[in-house]
């Protein structure tokens, strides 16, 4: 995320009047185990999505699947932002969406394993009840049903 | 999200990265640099009290990337229309493909690439009136959504051609080449225009997202 004084004049405006949701409190879990041996799921907000999967539209709160295994080639970015330059996705999809830094953490033993499934929300939300309320924890379901001890969330 | 907004929302353990948005392990194509940036998030695992926010320090930053509202296109004195730069660079496109195993951000529209030409002659049609829908738009999705992704494969299309032959220009250099030099861009930048005086809200409410 860039930092505020290098954005553009109105860029800094629309950011400080961005609705954003504040907290008193943060649900702290501790580690039970070493990363080494967690399993660790990739959570992205950057609307990607398999080809064929319905894309992202404005002010979707839902999430998609994104199998571990699927090809790359087979991903897309729906997001409907253009506040984020996507130039660099197009040359390495690693930088917003680590697909393969992950397995490299896992052959070399720093994270124990992966999750069968990845997933994509769209970010630049400005109403995120429905996030809140449903489509967050529906995932956080998902996630403890794959037995999931850490989530990477890698933003745009 | 910038750490202003993570320090509203407190996230139990966040790493605030300095990079431009879209480029959030800095760098592409760098897999030790990324690791360093992984090696950092993981690494707040280890604090047994939160919430933790942390700045992830790099000597240098990339400049902001310029936008196509800031500069003047000159792509008339290349004397190719957009319809032209499109077929002249399929080959660099398919060469692309070879070269990264498939992986492409074109496909949004749901419009093979060959027709990529077609796609711009409904554009040029739209922005002079002479056209109101497009026979290559797929079921379902309205002529707003349409044009907002047949921008975004063109510019992919466009820009991955380029890096097919001129690997080793950065972010910035592809975009000052696209926006000033580029019938594309500047098709694009009409359709935007176009699209903010339309009658319809919807059409009307997407030419922001064209682009800036």
């Amino acid at each position: 995320m860039p930092i505020m004084e290098r954005l553009s004049k109105s860029m800094q405006k629309r950011m400080l009047e961005w609705p954003c949701n504040e907290y008193e409190n943060t649900p702290w879990t501790p580690m039970s185990k070493p990363l080494s041996e967690s399993k660790v799921a990739l959570v992205s907000t950057a609307g990607f999505h398999v080809r064929e999967d319905r894309p992202f539209v404005g002010g979707d709160t839902s999430y998609r699947i994104i199998p571990r295994t699927t090809n790359p080639a087979n991903i897309i970015q729906s997001h409907t932002s253009i506040g984020f330059d996507r130039t660099e996705t197009f040359r390495d999809i690693n930088i917003t969406y680590p697909v393969d830094r992950l397995e490299e953490l896992v052959g070399q033993g720093e994270i124990g394993s992966l999750s069968d499934n990845y997933y994509s929300f769209m970010g630049a939300l400005s109403d995120v009840s429905q996030l809140v309320g449903h489509f967050g924890p529906k995932l956080a379901e998902n996630l403890k049903t794959e037995g999931v001890d850490v989530v990477l969330l890698v933003p745009t | 999200m910038l750490k202003e907004h993570a320090m509203k929302v407190k996230p139990p353990r966040m790493l605030a990265v300095p990079f431009n948005f879209g480029n959030t392990l800095g760098e592409a194509n760098n897999p030790s640099f990324q690791h360093e940036v992984l090696k950092s998030a993981f690494g707040l695992l280890h604090n047994t009290k939160g919430p933790v926010l942390t700045d992830f320090k790099v000597e240098t930053v990339s400049d902001p990337i310029v936008q196509g509202s800031q500069v003047k296109n000159t792509s008339i004195q290349n004397g190719l229309s957009a319809k032209d730069e499109i077929k002249v660079a399929m080959d660099n496109y398919e060469a692309w493909l070879k070269q990264n195993d498939a992986r492409t951000a074109v496909g949004l529209s749901g419009v093979h690439y060959s027709k990529f030409p077609e796609i711009v002659e409904f554009i040029v049609d739209f922005v002079k009136g002479r056209a109101r829908d497009c026979p290559q738009k797929p079921e379902g999705v309205s002529v707003a959504r349409f044009l907002r992704y047949c921008v975004d494969d063109l510019k992919a299309f466009t820009f991955e051609s380029k890096m097919a032959s001129d690997r080793q220009l950065n972010v910035n250099e592809l975009h000052q080449w696209f926006w000033i030099e580029t019938a594309v861009a500047a098709l694009i930048m009409d359709l935007k225009e176009s699209m903010s005086k339309h009658s319809e809200n919807d059409i009307k409410a997407e030419a922001f997202g064209i682009a800036r």
